[in-house]
């Protein structure tokens, strides 16, 4: 009796590790670079709020950037993501309250930790809204530097601070590659894998959008995403 | 007896595991109860959205989010006690009244109905929190509790005494976009979940669910600052206002100062009064702002002044549409008498007006009549003193006039009860008019002056008492 378990045991561990590698082959042979060039032919969308209080830290005037569009009509601040792939290899989520703004303003991470900072000293709250995981509303007073907050399942899940109302972040968990796009419109997103994929663009105020693009293995592939206007 | 404890332990255990495990409630029986009871402000279908809602402030929960304010949690998930309590005792300062009326299954039914709305947010069982051990209230501890205060900025929302009064005020919104004020923390009686010590940590620890009401326990330097900030908070107002049926007018023979933050005034016992909103005519008030007004009242021989505190989280002159000029008015009837027929309490009518000791932010103080709700009319060479200041979510103020009045003007007199109400508007929230708070008639009374006969006639009469003693025994002896 023993020894069969003992047996079945080892065989498990035995196959799941050699899964392992082949998927951990498969992703680094087979991956692919995606990058997408989010366009906005409309306005930028900027609203501007007198500060009346830790002028200090947050200055006098917030600006809030609802639709942030750069050079050559590039789309801030979009996520870009592959739904179709598994298993992202992004960095650790960071976040920092800095200049009474979230910094950066989208956050892209994989299911896990995301690591909250408050560089600006003065007392914030992390507010989330979600409804796949638990919504957390978490003083973080000057001391407390940074803290840490799991959030597991995928989605995209806002982020205000209750004391300066017209702070407003993103942290877009999802469970493959992502990316989020630069001040110029500019995402790219590593380790896609290689065969026709459906990238989806996400935008707080336009919406989603979606493209194909067929990924090469090792190759750099070239998208451009054009938003509408909502 | 080591068997003893273990057993009792174990009983325990199982004790405080049951309301967990085994539903005390029907969900199917609590639907009854629910469409009879709650509907009408939380809805039919639980989304806060009944008909009465849109004229509450703060509105009714939304049960299909499954957020619960008062929670004894770390979680978000409120246990069924959580639900029960708030259903049995009510909510102190807002609209939801105590259901303790009802029998006690019918309201563990209601807690196993409620969760029906939301079952993907009970999935999670609730995790209690764990407070630090309690820290009894020192001067040590309130001096840790105000740096905690300061620390972690709880002024930012409550205002620099607790007042309700900070600078984040306006921008505050619950999770459905509504309008929703900090706790005046100065009035404890209306914290929503309770105000006894572990009440008061536990909010503070796990926060007020879908509000801006962050956790903090994980946002102080050490665990045990929850209750120094829990000792400092108690600091800085009462349990519960002493409510007086009858304002006594002290007499006092130094000079009565105009200026509200004299020490003087510091000295005369106030007389705590609840104001309600109006909502007898149009436009009504179903939330009022000001719902209590301190009053300090002296006279001396030719004057008689008023000194009145009231909370008001914002100091408004208004722009005419949206905010208007704070104001606060003392109501007589236009002459005093004996008799008990008074003006009409809702600032009188066509036939009998009444009198009004008025202050308005930007105008100042002033006499006026009034014949009807709303209808107010300056009063001329009529002679009132008087100002107000504002500090931090407080008015205090000071009326003064002579006692002597005239047309139209009643003339204090010590002795008589006098007929006084109050009416109070926070501008800054929109009252103006008839939305305002009031109350109905109360009395007022002029102590009288002492007489310096209280020194004379009890040695007199101990005097005569004992000579008199002294002829009787004598005639006694003479007798024998």
């Amino acid at each position: 009796m023993r020894k069969a378990l003992t047996t079945i045991t080892a065989v498990a561990l035995l196959s799941g590790a050699a899964a392992w590698t082949l998927v951990a082959r498969a992703d680094a042979q087979g991956g692919g670079t995606v990058e997408v060039t989010v366009k906005y032919n409309g306005k930028p969308q900027v609203d501007k709020i007198k500060v009346n209080k830790d002028t200090q830290q947050c200055g006098t005037e917030a600006v809030i950037e609802k639709v942030a569009v750069g050079d050559n009509k590039g789309l801030a601040n979009a996520v870009v993501s592959v739904p179709g792939a598994k298993g992202g290899k992004l960095a650790k989520g960071v976040i920092d309250q800095k200049g009474c703004k979230f910094v950066p303003h989208v956050v892209v991470m994989n299911p896990g930790e995301l690591e909250i900072k408050n560089s600006d000293g003065i007392l914030h709250n992390i507010h989330t809204y979600s409804t796949a995981n638990a919504p957390i509303n978490k003083a973080q007073p000057k001391f407390k530097k940074t803290m840490t907050e799991k959030f597991d399942k995928p989605e995209v899940i806002k982020v205000t601070c209750d004391v300066h109302s017209w702070m407003l972040g993103w942290v877009a968990v999802t469970p493959g590659p992502a990316a989020a796009t630069d001040e110029n419109g500019v995402a790219k997103i590593e380790n896609v894998p290689a065969g026709k994929q459906k990238i989806e663009v996400w935008h707080e105020t336009l919406g989603k959008q979606t493209a194909e693009v067929d990924v090469k293995p090792g190759q750099v592939t070239k998208v451009a995403v054009e938003m509408k206007g909502k | 007896m080591r068997a003893a404890i273990g057993v009792l332990l174990v009983l325990m255990l199982v004790g405080a595991a049951a309301p967990a495990g085994a539903q005390r409630g029907d969900a199917a029986a609590g639907k009854g109860v629910y469409d009879a009871r709650c509907a009408l402000c939380h809805g039919e279908t639980g989304d806060g959205n009944g008909p009465g809602a849109e004229l509450l402030s703060p509105r009714p929960r939304d049960f299909t989010k499954g957020l619960y304010k008062i929670r004894s949690t770390a979680n978000r998930t409120p246990t069924d006690e959580d639900i029960f309590r708030v259903i049995t005792e009510g909510m102190p300062g807002t609209s939801m009244p105590a259901w303790a009326v009802l029998p006690e299954q019918d309201r563990w039914n209601l807690v196993a109905y409620l969760k029906t709305f939301a079952p993907e947010m009970f999935k999670e069982a609730p995790k209690k929190v764990e407070l630090p051990p309690d820290v009894a209230s020192s001067d040590e501890s309130l001096a840790r509790g105000k740096e905690m205060f300061e620390a972690i900025e709880c002024h930012k929302c409550h205002g620099v005494q607790g007042r309700a009064d900070g600078p984040s005020r306006p921008e505050l919104q619950d999770e459905w976009g509504h309008f929703v004020p900090p706790a005046n923390l100065a009035q404890r009686w209306t914290f929503r979940g309770g105000a006894s010590r572990t009440d008061i940590a536990t909010r503070i620890a796990v926060g007020v669910l879908g509000t801006p009401m962050p956790a903090f326990l994980d946002a102080v330097e050490k665990p045990e600052d929850v209750w120094h900030l829990t000792n400092y908070i108690l600091s800085l107002g009462p349990g519960r206002p002493a409510y007086a049926t009858l304002v006594t007018v002290a007499r006092v023979d130094e000079a009565i100062p105009e200026d509200p933050a004299a020490e003087f005034w510091e000295k005369v016992t106030p007389s705590a009064i609840p104001l309600m909103g109006q909502v007898i005519v149009d436009p009504r008030n179903f939330n009022p702002s000001i719902t209590l007004v301190s009053v300090r009242a002296v006279y001396d021989d030719t004057a008689i002044a008023f000194h009145l505190t009231w909370d008001d989280p914002t100091e408004t002159k208004g722009d005419g549409k949206q905010t208007f000029p704070d104001a606060i008015a003392l109501q007589f009837p236009p002459t005093l008498t004996t008799s008990t027929e008074r003006p009409y309490f809702l600032m009188g009518d066509g036939s009998e007006p009444v009198y009004l000791l008025r202050w308005e932010q930007g105008k100042g103080v002033m006499a006026a009549t009034a014949s009807g709700p709303g209808k107010v009319a300056p009063l001329e060479g009529a002679e009132v003193a008087g100002a107000a200041v504002f500090e931090h979510g407080r008015y205090r103020l000071v009326i003064k006039r002579a006692l002597a009045g005239g047309e139209g003007r009643p003339t204090f007199q010590p002795a008589l009860f006098t007929p006084v109400a109050f009416q109070a508007w926070d501008g800054g929230a929109g009252e103006t008019g008839t939305k305002m708070s009031l109350t109905s008639w109360y009395y007022l009374r002029l102590e009288e002056a002492r007489s310096n006969r209280r020194f004379v006639i009890p040695p007199v009469v101990t005097l005569v008492t004992l000579a008199a003693m002294v002829v009787v025994v004598r005639a006694a002896n003479r007798a024998r």
